[in-house]
C-alpha cells in the first residue's frame, strides 16, 4: 500500500535547488559514514561484554541505539533474501526437491517465533560467554526466522506463476539456470518479494524489541537498542525517556519506509507482469533526488557495462545437445534433488527423534521439578482462550471502524499510512505502561494480559479491513441506497461480506501474532516488584527456560506449534477458501 | 522461398501420440493420436486447425519442448534430443521479457551463437530494422501496442539465424487490421525474389485456425481434425505468386479447404430408416457441446433475419467468435434438432422456428421434450430417480460422466448440462451443496421420456 507523506512545498523546493555537485558530496559522505558505522558495528560485536548490561536513558544514546536496532534488523533480512534466493532457486528447479520443501515452509510460517526465543538466546550466550557475539547471533537469527518464511513463500509463488511461454523462449534461447534466475525468475518475484519484504521488516521489529528487552530469572540479556531503552525507561519509570523512546521508533520506521522502501517501491514498477502502463505511478522524493547525482549514475554505468558482458553470453558456443549430455545433465540434477532431500529428511528425522526423547521425560503430572503434561495441557486451553479473546475483541471494534474508513476515500488517505506505522510499532515496548494502568483499574493480570495480545495484533485486522472497504465497488453502494436499504441491512447483505476476505486473511495474521504474545505477554518481569503472571503456555515456556527444564519448554513449544498447525489447516484455511469462492468480488 | 527436395527433412516426427493425464482427476486425454509429418527443407509449412486439434503441442514436439507419450522425432534424420539445435519460436502472446528493451530481448536471443560484441550489436540492428522498429530500441514492451510487441518477437526469432523458423498463430492476438498488415509483412519476408532477411530460414511452419492465411503464406497446408488431434489431409498450395486474396485461384483454394473442414466438422448422418429401438438399461451419454443456451437461441435470431438458410462461413462473419466456437453453438443446436447442416449450410428446421416463435412457456417446454430425447440428459435423470431421495452430489455425477465419456473435460460439461437441465426444467442444481436434484413436484408423466 503507498505510504503517503506530505511535506510541504519548502521542503521541496528546497530539494529540487542545489545544484549536482552538493547532491554528489550528500550521497558520497552517505556512503562513507555508512562503511564507518559497519565497521563500528563489527567492532562492538566482538568487544567483551560486562555482566550487568547498562542502558543509559540520556537522549543522546537513543540515534546510536536507533543505529544497533536498525543494524541487527538490516543484517537479519539480508540473511533472509539470501536464504528466499536459495530456497527459491531450488524448489524452483526441483519438482522432488518442491514436494518436501514447500510443507516444511508452511509449518515453519505457522509456528509461533518466539517459542524459539529463550532457548536460542541460552544456547548462544553458553557458546560465546564473554563478548556481545553469541546475544547478537542469537538476536539476528531471531529476526530471521520472523522474517525468511513469507519471503520465501512469496518468491516460489511468484516463480510458479511465470508463464508457460516466457519458460519456453528461455529454453530455446537456451539459458542457463544462472540466466534463467537473473532474467526470468528474479525479476519476476521482484514485486512480490518488495512487498513481502516490508512486510517482514515489520516483522522484526516486534522481535528485535523483544530481544533487546530480554532477562531472565534476574540475569540480563539485554542488547543496547531502542528496546532494551524502552525497557529501561519503564523500569525507571521516566516519562520522558519513554516519549522520547516511542517517538525515536516511529522516526525510525518512517525514515526507512521514506528513504529504502518507497524508492526501492518506485524503482520495482518496471517489473509487473503486465502488458499496458498502468495509469497511476508512485512517486518518491527520495528516488528523484539520488536519480540526480551524478556520481550514482557512473557507478550504474560502471556497474551495467561489466554485467553485460557476463549475463548475455553471446560470444560463448553452445554445443548441441546429444543423448549423453542430456542424460548426464539428468543425472547432475537428480543427485542434488535427492541430496537436498536426504539432509531435509535426516535433519527432520534428527529433529523428531531429539524432540520424542525430550517429550518422554515429562511426567503427566506435576512434580516438585517440573509441570507436568496435564498442566501444558490446561495452560493450553488458556491460551487459546486468551488467543480466542484478543482475536475476537479486536475484530469487534476494528470491523466497523475499518470498514467506516475504508468507506470514505478523504479519511482512508489520511488514516491508512498511520496504521501502517502503528502496526509495524512493536507493542512489547510499551507493555510496562500498559501494565500499570491496567494494575490502577484492578484488572486482573490473568484477563489484562489479553490487553497486552491485543495491543500488537488488532491492527492487522484494521489495515485489512480498510482495504477491503476501499475495494467495494461503487455500483454495489449505489445499488444499496436505490434499494433504500436500511443501515443494518447495508451492513450485513453488502458490507461485511463484501470485505469478508481481507477479514479473514487480517484475522489469520492476527491470531498468529496473538500467539506470538502469549510467549512475551503472559509473564512480565519487573525488577523490585512481583512478576506478572498469567498461566498459559507462553508462561510455562518462558518459566521452563529459566529453570533449565527442557522437557518443559519443549512440550510446550510443539503444543503450540501444532496447535497452530492443525487451527490453520482446519479452520483458517476452510473459511479462506469459502472466503475466496463465495464473497470474493471477482465474479 | 523455393522448396527443394534434396537430403532428409528438417524436422519430421514419425506416429508421434501425446496423452495428458490429469494431476487430480486422473483423467486420460489423448490430445495426439499417432501423427507423423515432415517438414521439408526449403519449403512453408501451414498447420491449419480448429482449437482443440493439438497443434500447439505438435510443434512443440518437432521443436523439442515437449517428449510424446510415443513416436519419434527426427531432425535430418537422427533422433531429436533436447531442443533442436537451429529452431526459433514465434509466440502467439508474444512472450517478450518484460522487464527488458526491445534491444535486450533481442540481445538476449543471441545466447550461445558465438558472436564477439560488435557482431552482437549489428545483428540486432540488422533484425531491428527489417521489422520496421528502428527508434524502439530502448522502448519497453508495455509501452509497444500488440503489432509491434510480436514485431519483435519477429525480430527475436530472426537474430539467432535459425535453420527452422516456427509461428504459433502469429497474428491471432492482434485486430483485424494489424494481423493483415503483419501478414503481409511475413509474406513478403521470404517470398517474391529479393529478400531483405539478412538470414534466410531454410523452412517455415505456421500453426493457424485461419484458412486464409494458410492459404496466402503456405507451399503446403496440413489440415488437422480434433479429438483427439491427427491429421485429416495435406494439401499442396500451388497457388502462383505474388498471392492475392481476390483471385479465382486463391478463393477455388479457400473454398477447397472450407469443404475439408466442414466434412470433418459437421458430418451428415444419413437419416435412419428404421425408428430405433427402444431402450434398456441405462442411456450412454454422449458429448454435448460447451455453449449456453443464450448463444444458440442468438445464433438462431440472426439466422431467422437472414432467410433461415445461410452458409456456415458467412454465419461465422457475422459473429463476433471465432470459427470454432461458431461451428460448436451450430453443433449444439444440431443435436436440439433446431438447426440441420447439409453440407455448408445451417438451416433453421421447422422445430426451431416453431421455438423462435413461441412465448417463455412454450419454449420451455419445447426445450423440455428436446432435452429428453438426448442420451445424456436421459443418463442424468436415470441417476437422480435411482438415487436416494432423488438428489446427488455434484462429484458423484462428474465421476459417472467421466468415466463414460473419456476424451471430454468433465467439469465444463457438468456446467452445461446444469445450464441446459435448468432451463428446460428437468432438475435443478443448489449450488451450495453442490448437488442435483429432481424437482419432484413434477409428476412421472410430464417428465417421462418419450423417445421420437
Amino acid at each position: 500500500m503507498p505510504f503517503i507523506l506530505t511535506y510541504n512545498k519548502k521542503v521541496r523546493q528546497a530539494l529540487e535547488a542545489p545544484a549536482n555537485l552538493s547532491i554528489d558530496v550528500l550521497v558520497i559522505l552517505g556512503l562513507a559514514g555508512l562503511l564507518v558505522a559497519i565497521a563500528s558495528l563489527l567492532g562492538h560485536a566482538t568487544a567483551p561484554r560486562p555482566q550487568g548490561v547498562e542502558i543509559h536513558l540520556q537522549f543522546r544514546y537513543l540515534p546510536l541505539y536507533a543505529f544497533f536496532s536498525v543494524s541487527r534488523a538490516v543484517i537479519a533480512y539480508i540473511l533472509s533474501l539470501i536464504f528466499t534466493l536459495l530456497y527459491g532457486t531450488i524448489t524452483a528447479h526441483s519438482r522432488l526437491a518442491e514436494k518436501f520443501m514447500i510443507p516444511l515452509l508452511d509449518i515453519l510460517q505457522s509456528l509461533p517465533v518466539l517459542t524459539f526465543l529463550p532457548g536460542l538466546v541460552i544456547l548462544f550466550v553458553r557458546l560465546f560467554p564473554t563478548s556481545w557475539l553469541g546475544l547478537e547471533l542469537a538476536c539476528v537469527i531471531m529476526i530471521f526466522t520472523a522474517q525468511a518464511w513469507n519471503m520465501t513463500f512469496s518468491y516460489h509463488t511468484s516463480v510458479r506463476a511465470i508463464p508457460d511461454a516466457l519458460r519456453e523462449a528461455a529454453a530455446i534461447q537456451h539459458l542457463t539456470v544462472w540466466q534463467q534466475f537473473r532474467f526470468l525468475e528474479l525479476p519476476a518475484s521482484m514485486i512480490g518479494l518488495v512487498w513481502n519484504s516490508m512486510m517482514s521488516m515489520a516483522g522484526g521489529w516486534f522481535v528485535i524489541t523483544v530481544e533487546e528487552a530480554f532477562t531472565l530469572n534476574n540475569v540480563d540479556y539485554r542488547l543496547p537498542g531502542l528496546g532494551s531503552y524502552m525497557n529501561q525507561a519503564q523500569l525507571d519509570w521516566n516519562w520522558p525517556a519513554m516519549i522520547a523512546g516511542v517517538l525515536a521508533m516511529i522516526t525510525v520506521i518512517v525514515v526507512l519506509d521514506q528513504l529504502i522502501w518507497r524508492p526501492i517501491v518506485v524503482w520495482s514498477e518496471r517489473f509487473k507482469l503486465e502488458d499496458v502502463s498502468s495509469a497511476e505511478v508512485s512517486h518518491s522524493w527520495f528516488l528523484q533526488f539520488l536519480r540526480r547525482s551524478r556520481f550514482l549514475k557512473w557507478a550504474g554505468s560502471l556497474m551495467r557495462r561489466r554485467s553485460d558482458k557476463a549475463e548475455i553470453a553471446a560470444h560463448v558456443q553452445i554445443e548441441p545437445m546429444t543423448e549423453q549430455s542430456l542424460k548426464k545433465k539428468q543425472i547432475q540434477r537428480g543427485i542434488v534433488s535427492w541430496i537436498v532431500v536426504i539432509a531435509l529428511i535426516a535433519l527432520a528425522g534428527w529433529g523428531a527423534f531429539t524432540l520424542a526423547r525430550l517429550l518422554a521425560q515429562l511426567p503427566i503430572h506435576d512434580t516438585p521439578d517440573t509441570n507436568g503434561w496435564l498442566a501444558v495441557l490446561w495452560a493450553l486451553v488458556l491460551s487459546f482462550l486468551r488467543v480466542f479473546a484478543a482475536v475476537t475483541i479486536g475484530a469487534l471494534w476494528t470491523l466497523p471502524a475499518g470498514v467506516l474508513i475504508g468507506l470514505s476515500p478523504k479519511w482512508s488517505n489520511r488514516l491508512q499510512p498511520i496504521v501502517q506505522i502503528v502496526a509495524a510499532f512493536p507493542a512489547p515496548m510499551i507493555y510496562i505502561m500498559v501494565i500499570i494502568l491496567l494494575g490502577k483499574m484492578h484488572i486482573a493480570f490473568t484477563y489484562g494480559c489479553v490487553a497486552l495480545m491485543l495491543l500488537g495484533t488488532q491492527w492487522y485486522i484494521l489495515f485489512n479491513v480498510i482495504a477491503g472497504a476501499m475495494a467495494i465497488p461503487s455500483d454495489l453502494r449505489e445499488a444499496a441506497r436505490i434499494y433504500h436499504l436500511s443501515v443494518w441491512k447495508r451492513w450485513t447483505e453488502v458490507y461485511i461480506p463484501a470485505v469478508f476476505p481481507y477479514l479473514v486473511t487480517g484475522l489469520i495474521t492476527a491470531a498468529g501474532g496473538a500467539w506470538n504474545a502469549t510467549i512475551v505477554a503472559e509473564l512480565v518481569s519487573i525488577p523490585g516488584r512481583q512478576d506478572h503472571i498469567a498461566f498459559g503456555l507462553g508462561y510455562l515456556i518462558d518459566i521452563a527456560v529459566a529453570n533449565g527444564q527442557f522437557p518443559l519448554e519443549t512440550a510446550c513449544a510443539v503444543t503450540m506449534g501444532l496447535t497452530v498447525v492443525i487451527v490453520n489447516r482446519i479452520f483458517w484455511k476452510r473459511i479462506y477458501r469459502l472466503a475466496e469462492s463465495r464473497y470474493s468480488l471477482n465474479v | 522461398m523455393t522448396a527443394t527436395e534434396n537430403g532428409s527433412p528438417i524436422s519430421e516426427a514419425l506416429d508421434v501420440s501425446m496423452v495428458y493425464t490429469d494431476a487430480e482427476t486422473g483423467n486420460r486425454l489423448l490430445v495426439l493420436d499417432k501423427v507423423s509429418i515432415a517438414v521439408k527443407t526449403g519449403e512453408v509449412l501451414a498447420i491449419l486447425g480448429p482449437s482443440g486439434s493439438g497443434k500447439s503441442t505438435l510443434l512443440r514436439i518437432l521443436i523439442g519442448l515437449l517428449q510424446p507419450t510415443s513416436g519419434s522425432v527426427l531432425v535430418h534424420g537422427k533422433p531429436l534430443v533436447g531442443i533442436h539445435p537451429g529452431v526459433s519460436l514465434v509466440f502467439q502472446n508474444f512472450a517478450l521479457f518484460p522487464w527488458l528493451t526491445v534491444d535486450d530481448n533481442i540481445k538476449l536471443a543471441l545466447n550461445g551463437l558465438n558472436l564477439d560484441a560488435e557482431q552482437a550489436k549489428e545483428r540486432v540492428m540488422r533484425c531491428v530494422d527489417v521489422v520496421g522498429l528502428e527508434g524502439f530500441e530502448k522502448a519497453y514492451p508495455k509501452e509497444l501496442s500488440g503489432g509491434m510487441k510480436q514485431r519483435v518477437g519477429i525480430a527475436r526469432a530472426l537474430a539467432r539465424a535459425p535453420e527452422l523458423l516456427c509461428m504459433d498463430e502469429p497474428c491471432s492476438a492482434l485486430d483485424v487490421f494489424t494481423a493483415e498488415s503483419l501478414r503481409s509483412e511475413i509474406y513478403r519476408m521470404w517470398s517474391g525474389g529479393q529478400s531483405k532477411l539478412p538470414f534466410q530460414p531454410k523452412s517455415v511452419v505456421i500453426i493457424t485456425h485461419h484458412i486464409e492465411e494458410a492459404v496466402f503464406l503456405a507451399d503446403r497446408i496440413v489440415v488437422m481434425g480434433t479429438r483427439p488431434g491427427r491429421i485429416r489431409t495435406i494439401i499442396q498450395n500451388d497457388v502462383a505468386h505474388p498471392r492475392e486474396y481476390q483471385s479465382p485461384p486463391f478463393q477455388r483454394m479457400v473454398q477447397r479447404l472450407h469443404d475439408v473442414i466442414t466434412k470433418e466438422q459437421l458430418p451428415d448422418v444419413p437419416e435412419p430408416t428404421t425408428p430405433p429401438a427402444p431402450e434398456t438399461g441405462m442411456p450412454t451419454p454422449a458429448p454435448i457441446p460447451a455453449v449456453n443456451l443464450g448463444h444458440i437461441f442468438g445464433l438462431m435470431e440472426i439466422l431467422r433475419d437472414h432467410g433461415s438458410e445461410m452458409d456456415v462461413f458467412k454465419l461465422d462473419m457475422l459473429t463476433d467468435y471465432d470459427f470454432g466456437h461458431t461451428i460448436a453453438v451450430v453443433k449444439a443446436g444440431e443435436l436440439l434438432d433446431f438447426l440441420d447442416t447439409p453440407k455448408n449450410q445451417v438451416i433453421l428446421t421447422d422445430t426451431g422456428r416453431k421455438f423462435l416463435d413461441g412465448d417463455i412457456n412454450v419454449r420451455k417446454k419445447m426445450f423440455h421434450d428436446q432435452l429428453l430425447t438426448l442420451p445424456t440428459f436421459r443418463f442424468v435423470l436415470r441417476l437422480l430417480e435411482e438415487a436416494h431421495g432423488h438428489r446427488l452430489s455434484k462429484e458423484i455425477v462428474e465421476e459417472e460422466l467421466c468415466v463414460r465419456l473419456t476424451t471430454e473435460d468433465v467439469e465444463k460439461v457438468f456446467t452445461t448440462i446444469v445450464g441446459w437441465g435448468r432451463f428446460g426444467e428437468i432438475f435443478g442444481y443448489d449450488a451450495a451443496s453442490e448437488e442435483l436434484y429432481l424437482d419432484d413436484a413434477k409428476t412421472p408423466e410430464e417428465s417421462g421420456a418419450t423417445a421420437t
